[in-house]
């Protein structure tokens, strides 16, 4: 296996506000991290110091073993780096297809008949391929979520963020998003995944993390993590989650 | 009668004038909507060599009457040796003035689209400027269609103004026929009409465009 992301000792600053506080994480090629952890505690600033789309003031990022120049090098990493998000932040001006062929034509010159086929083989791996021609605002939630990974995947990324991908969603609906998922961990996919969902996490990660209050605090195959957590601020709150 | 029979005589006449007015008009949009759409996106820039100068043209031609800008440009420039003929000095001075409200205009707009639209859009790889003309400007627009035009509305209206640098547009028109036929009343009073004529219509128009632009 080789590593193809590695975050060491990121430190974030919201003015005077410390949210992380020397976080790091190395992720091999196919792996699948799922880091879960209270309101609050950094999760989704992580990941999005991971595409720099948040600044952080210390630590460094290696991609592929390269260091990254936050300067630099972002918009060519985050072609690199596919990202989901709770809310899914479709286009709302654009059709479905039209979501998933614009990046890659106007950022990768990809040819638009080339672009629109991807997209339909995509749409139809998420099962929405029927869904094409229409706006947003006329699918549900999971579908919306659907089309926001085919979206993220037109790119070809070689590792995929996922920030609370269901939380968004009414109950009935996160099965479907979820299933998207595994299809896409079991095709071998490198992901970090923030999440509530245990059973998804117990499922298909290689790897739990938890975080609290800007720090990974415990890391953990997930039969380990769930069965004998060793910290107990990890206890308390797999208590809580889980209604133990 | 005398003054009804003078305003259907010249009516053709008038109507040459309006035609003055919206290329006027039309003109100074393009270039109020080309600066705007530029002054408003720098108003929100990070980088202060941007931001401040374009907040001080917004307020410096908010602040100050659309009259002195014209005079300013027509006979202002001259003194420095930059001699305009009347039409462009015109437009330049309405499409400068109209910039800064399309300006205010856009700024809102482009606040008004989600911060996540930006994000998903950089994300995905997209450089600074392709997000604003794939993602944000897109729906900034549609969503400030209704402001921009009440902008061009009080353009087409403020256009009068250029009268005083010689400019035949309507409200000149009419002008040089009352001098002529001094029938003041139905004169104006036609000009008038014509100008809610064409302000009626501009506002339709936007309003047709609003709906076919809304985000389904
Ligand atoms: N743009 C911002 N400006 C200031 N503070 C911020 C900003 N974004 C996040 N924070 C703060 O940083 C801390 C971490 O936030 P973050 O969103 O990363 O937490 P999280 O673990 O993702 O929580 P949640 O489970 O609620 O999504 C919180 O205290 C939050 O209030
Ligand atoms: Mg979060």
């Amino acid at each position: 296996m080789s590593e193809i992301l590695r975050a060491e000792n990121i430190h974030k600053y919201f003015g005077k506000l410390h949210v992380l506080k020397g976080v790091s994480l190395s992720i091999q090629k196919g792996e699948v991290v799922v880091i879960i952890g209270p309101s609050g505690s950094g999760k989704s600033t992580f990941l999005r110091c991971i595409n720099h789309l948040e600044e952080y003031q210390e630590g460094k990022i290696y991609f592929e073993g390269k260091l990254v120049n936050p300067k630099k090098d972002v918009n060519k990493l985050r072609t690199r780096i596919g990202m989901v998000f709770q809310h899914f932040n479709l286009f709302p001006h654009l059709k479905v297809i039209e979501n998933l062929t614009l990046a890659p034509v106007k950022v990768l010159g990809m040819d638009e008949k080339e672009a629109i086929k991807k997209a339909e083989n995509l749409l139809d791996r998420v099962g929405l391929l029927d869904k094409k021609d229409v706006y947003p605002a006329k699918l549900s939630g999971g579908q919306q979520q659907r089309v926001a990974i085919a979206r993220a995947l037109m790119m070809d990324p070689d590792i995929m963020l996922f920030d609370e991908p269901t939380s968004a969603l009414d109950p009935e609906l996160v099965y479907e998003v979820l299933s998207v998922m595994k299809d896409l961990a079991s095709s071998g996919m490198t992901m970090i995944v923030v999440t509530h969902e245990m059973g998804f996490a117990k499922e298909v990660a290689n790897r739990v993390m938890f975080m609290d209050e800007g720090k990974i605090l415990e890391e953990a195959p997930p039969e380990e993590f769930f069965t004998s957590p060793k910290n107990e601020r990890t206890k308390e709150f797999l208590d809580r989650i889980l209604g133990i | 009668m005398y003054q009804l029979e003078v305003l259907i005589r010249n009516f053709t006449y008038l109507l040459l004038g309006a035609v003055v007015t919206l290329k006027i008009t039309a003109i100074s949009v393009l270039m109020g909507l080309a600066i705007g759409t530029f002054v408003g996106m720098g108003r929100l820039s990070k980088r202060k060599i941007i931001s401040i100068p374009s907040s001080i043209y917004v307020e410096f031609l908010r602040g100050t009457p659309l009259l002195v800008q014209i005079f300013l440009i027509y006979f202002g420039l001259p003194s420095l040796g930059l001699n305009l003929e009347a039409f462009p000095a015109a437009v330049i001075a309405l499409g400068i003035n109209s910039g800064a409200y399309v300006a205010e205009i856009v700024r809102a707009g482009i606040q008004s689209v989600p911060k996540g639209q930006y994000e998903a859009a950089r994300s995905l790889g997209m450089s600074h400027t392709m997000a604003m003309r794939y993602v944000i400007l897109p729906q900034a627009f549609r969503n400030i269609l209704p402001a921009l035009g009440n902008e061009f509305i009080a353009l087409l209206k403020d256009s009068s103004l250029v009268s005083v640098i010689g400019i035949t547009e309507l409200m000149k028109s009419g002008q040089i026929v009352i001098s002529r036929t001094f029938a003041s009343f139905s004169i104006y009073g036609g000009v008038a009409l014509i100008y809610f004529a064409m302000t009626f219509t501009l506002a339709r128009i936007v309003r047709y465009t609003e709906k076919r632009l809304a985000i389904r």
